[in-house]
């Protein structure tokens, strides 16, 4: 520890390192600060004292000679050499004890030399306590000490060696040395007093400067553990800001993906805000935020307003949830559909301040769930079709059954009959009715879409051009009728048959509208369907080419009501007895059977268009060939294998076929044909389809893998789908519609023999036979063909 | 405190003090005095009244040494004013052309109360009195009779207390006084040369 420091401390307290290192800096300070002082007051009072000396005695006389007074050469030498250290080491090395002990013997060694030269001037002798005075700035005392100890040892010898300069006597007693020491020793005294007092202020300004710096180092340290601490808060805050923003970027897009926006309501203050979403949901722009409630109830549908408005007053009164589906009428007229659902805020007395909730744009959920709704309805309508044409199938395949049976003996009876008998007339009657109840089983497959259909390429045109005829005698002549063609309109695929089928029904159906007359236009055209028109339509039809046949007559039309049923099997705006109601059901089922759709536009008293789509085909039209209208039955005499497990139909057509002098053979289902497959020569096997035991088309794979040359024949009322997939036979296979004629029987068979039956309709059928059946919605097959 | 230093230091005090003790040995070394009559010289031009004693100061105009000795003659006669009639007599030298008596000097003997300043042309008065250096003084009885001769200062051109002070104001007072005598310090009033020519 400093040693002024220890002397200072006499009391026990202790001086922190803190005080001693300021206490030690401070003294360091002021002993570089009083030896400068001392550097610059050494030197003036060097060349004061060469001023002096020339001023008071520059020369030195004897009588009229002058040479330079000694105490010049003293002022200017000894005056230097006292000088020189002091400041030499008060300027290169200050604050060393050195120096201030230097500085101090040669401060007093001047006071000396200025006391001589100024010839011992009691006012100079000042110049020592002046000194004295200043070197106690170095608040050193030790300095004093040797101050002191110059001015006792400078009086103490000039007493010795010249007494009388000192005390003006010869001879003095030591202790008049002391005597003028004792000044000194006096002014020393009070000196170090002031000294240590100074000290011990120094002490306890250092003291309190270490206070206060341990107090601002605590304070410093608290600024950067607070500073710290703000600033840890600061980035955790805009953390937090910046996760709430990508919290609500967040919650916005979600929003915008889900069309549903949020927004406040406030009840008092009338003041709703909302989400982003809900502003673009409603239509509103950026200036609109914070609108009134009224306002966004003008942005409602006019018809959903009122159910908006009482939701919204039901909620704010009683506090229940506020739940409100209605539609919005945007800016560009587009309307959607909102639902909004909120719930209600309530203050402290309960009384409801705020309704909080959602709004979501459902348009698009309840065009699925229409969507939905309708193919419901189609499925509904799917399944009783469906149970339909497995009922008409069941009594479709005895039926037919029975009707062969009926129809070949009685033509095979009538072949016996004398022109002119009386039993004759009653053979016809039962055929016209065999072959009626053939057609309403037709129809009941057909509107049950389970007929067998054999599609060929045909050009619309053509067909109409080809019924034109048929269809002017069938309407009458109170009813125009026109037919308008489109020049190169593409071709269909489907089966000429019942496409005429469908075109004598629509006649009909328009003829029965027109019972005053009118006009009947028939007009074909391409049409494409695109996203857009296959939406407005509502149709179940692909995007595509199609062809369309418009069939539109002026008469008495069809009520919405009408038009909703009006392809349902036995529905019927006709009277008892005059419709089976299966017309149209019968050509809708054809049409979808065909890929196609039938699209009804009318008006009460204007009339009723019915447009008929079908898938365009790219391919050439077939050219069909008719079956000759010849009488005589084709003869053979190949072997011919009748397989089919009803024994009255099999027995009819082995009847027929030996005739006509085959040689035929009887198996009474598909196993007993196999057996019989191997033991005899054939020619051609006839089988069913549907059967016990083994279908007739399993019989045919069986013999494509064995025999692959033989010659397969299947006739059959009802399939069941074994042959065609969803009633569409394959080009290579031969089928004979049941029931059928012993001559269609006869024909079908040479056909088939002599391999042309892939170019001939399965049912060739004359321009009066389509006419008579249709009128009477009776058999298409002219009972008049093969006698 | 590395040695060097202490050496330097040691050196460097003792060179001070040796010059110190060079100048102090020079201040306190006497200047030379001549014989001095015992009686009053009747040739002398300074007044001389029978009814007080009489002192004669001898100064050279520019001895910077004899200011000390005017201003000790000053507090003398602050404290035996009336008692003794005070002469300083400046020496004339014909190689100074300046005017005596506008030296300082002269100016601050001229100042004194009760003392008489006269130009001594040629030194003749200091040469009747034995005089030979600035700062002489004689102090002769009313019945002329040498009391005391010397200087009045302790060491050259040093004020303050001194023994021939002291004497002659005890002479002044009336009281006995061994020292008659004392040692001048101040210029010398005559040529090297004829210092030199005086000595035997």
């Amino acid at each position: 520890m400093n040693p002024i420091l220890q002397e200072v401390l006499r009391c026990p307290r202790a001086a922190s390192a803190r005080t001693a290192e300021l206490f030690e800096a401070t003294q360091q300070a002021i002993f570089q600060h009083t030896d400068r002082l001392f550097a610059r007051l050494m030197l003036w009072q060097w060349l004061a004292a060469v001023a002096a000396a020339i001023f008071i005695a520059p020369l030195t006389w004897s009588g009229t000679q002058s040479q330079l007074h000694v105490h010049v050469l003293a002022a200017v030498f000894l005056g230097g050499l006292i000088t020189a250290l002091p400041v030499f080491l008060a300027i290169t090395q200050p604050r060393t004890v050195m120096t201030r002990h230097v500085v101090a013997i040669g401060q007093m060694l001047m006071s000396a030399l200025l006391i001589h030269l100024t010839g011992g001037r009691i006012e100079t002798h000042f110049h020592v306590f002046g000194s004295l005075a200043i070197l106690a700035f170095y608040r050193d005392w030790r300095v004093l000490m040797s101050a002191s100890l110059v001015v006792v040892v400078d009086h103490l010898l000039r007493g010795i060696l010249w007494p009388q300069s000192v005390y003006g006597v010869t001879t003095a007693p030591v202790w008049r040395s002391l005597e003028h020491g004792w000044w000194v020793v006096f002014e020393v005294t009070f000196l170090i007093v002031s000294i240590r007092k100074s000290l011990g202020e120094t002490l306890n300004i250092a003291e309190r400067q270490a206070e206060l710096e341990a107090v601002n180092a605590g304070i410093e340290r608290k600024v950067n553990e607070r500073t710290a601490e703000l600033t840890r808060e600061v980035a955790e805050r805009r953390q937090a800001e910046e996760n709430l923003k990508q919290s609500e970027a967040q919650l916005a897009k979600a929003q915008r993906i889900a069309s549903l926006g949020s927004w406040e309501w406030d009840i008092l203050q009338d003041k709703i805000l909302w989400s982003e979403e809900t502003r673009r949901l409603y239509g509103f722009t950026a200036e609109d935020h914070g609108s009134e409630i009224a306002r966004c109830i003008d942005r409602v549908h006019p018809d959903d307003r009122q159910s908006v408005h009482d939701a919204l007053a039901t909620s704010a009164q009683s506090g229940q949830p506020y739940s409100c589906d209605h539609r919005v009428i945007l800016p560009d007229g587009t309307i959607r559909i909102m639902r909004g659902i909120g719930e209600v805020l309530l203050d402290a007395s309960g009384k409801p301040v705020k309704i909080i909730g959602t709004t979501q744009d459902i348009t698009k959920t309840k065009i699925a769930e229409e969507a939905l709704r309708q193919s419901e309805e189609q499925l509904r309508q799917s399944q009783k079709m469906e149970a339909v044409g497995r009922l008409a199938g069941g009594v479709a395949h005895d039926f037919n059954n029975l009707l062969t049976v009926i129809n070949g003996y009685c033509a095979m009876s009538m072949q016996q009959m004398e022109a002119h008998s009386p039993l004759r007339r009653n053979a016809e009657e039962i055929l016209k009715a065999a072959e009626r109840a053939a057609s309403l089983t037709s129809q009941l497959l057909a509107f049950s879409r389970k007929q067998v259909l054999q599609p060929k390429v045909l050009n619309l045109n053509e067909v109409i051009g080809s019924m034109e005829k048929m269809l002017r005698r069938l309407i009458g002549e109170d009813i125009e009728l026109s037919a308008v063609r489109e020049a190169g309109l593409g071709h269909i695929k489907a089966d000429p048959g019942q496409i005429e089928q469908v075109i004598l029904n629509m006649a009909v159906n328009a003829r029965d509208a027109m019972p005053r007359g009118g006009k009947l236009i028939l007009r074909t055209s391409n049409v494409s369907l695109d996203l857009k028109t296959s939406f407005r339509s509502n149709r179940s039809l692909d995007v595509g080419d199609y062809v369309m046949l418009a069939i539109s007559d002026t008469g008495v039309g069809m009520t919405e009501e009408v038009k909703a049923h009006l392809f349902e099997p036995f529905f019927t705006t006709k009277g008892v007895g005059r419709g089976t109601g299966l017309g149209l059901a019968t050509c809708y089922g054809i049409v979808r059977q065909s890929n196609g759709d039938i699209g009804v536009y009318s008006e009460v008293n204007s009339g009723t268009t019915f447009k008929i789509y079908l898938p365009r085909a790219d391919a050439p039209a077939s050219t069909g060939t008719r079956a000759p209208d010849a009488n005589v039955l084709p003869n053979g005499t190949e072997s011919v294998l009748i397989v089919e497990d009803e024994p009255a139909v099999r027995t009819l057509s082995a009847s027929v076929l030996r005739k006509c002098g085959y040689q035929v053979h009887e198996a009474c289902d598909a196993v007993d044909a196999l057996g019989k497959i191997q033991e005899l020569p054939l020619d051609i096997v006839i089988t069913d389809v549907v059967m016990p035991r083994m279908s007739g088309k399993e019989l045919y794979d069986h013999l494509k893998a064995t025999l692959p040359d033989m010659k397969v024949l299947f006739m059959s009322g009802y399939t069941d789908d074994a042959l065609a997939h969803h009633g569409v036979l394959a080009p290579d296979m031969a089928f004979l519609e049941k029931p059928f004629s012993p001559a269609r029987l006869a024909r079908k068979v040479r056909e088939v023999l002599d391999g042309a039956m892939g170019a001939h309709p399965l049912r060739s059928v004359t321009d009066d036979e389509r006419f008579q059946s249709t009128v009477a919605e009776g058999p298409l097959e002219n009972a008049n063909l093969p006698q | 405190m590395k040695p060097g230093w202490i050496l330097i230091c040691v050196l460097w005090l003792v060179a001070a003090g040796t010059g110190a003790w060079m100048v102090a040995n020079y201040d306190n070394t006497p200047s030379g005095s001549g014989e001095t009559p015992q009686q009053w010289p009747v040739a002398s031009q300074v007044d001389f009244q029978r009814n007080q004693p009489v002192l004669v100061m001898f100064a050279h105009r520019e001895c910077p040494c004899t200011r000390a000795s005017i201003g000790e003659l000053n507090r003398l006669m602050v404290q035996c004013g009336g008692k003794v009639a005070a002469h300083v007599v400046f020496v004339e030298y014909d190689d100074l052309p300046k005017d005596g008596t506008q030296s300082a000097l002269w100016k601050s003997a001229a100042g004194i109360s009760g003392v008489q300043v006269r130009r001594d042309p040629g030194g003749q008065e200091a040469r009747r009195f034995g005089a030979e250096s600035s700062g002489y003084v004689v102090l002769y009885d009313s019945k002329g009779q040498l009391l005391f001769n010397g200087g009045i200062t302790s060491a050259r051109g040093h004020a303050g207390d001194n023994a021939g002070e002291n004497a002659i104001v005890a002479l002044l007072s009336g009281r006995e006084t061994p020292l008659a005598q004392t040692p001048v310090f101040g210029c010398g009033l005559w040529d090297q040369t004829e210092l030199a020519a005086k000595q035997p």
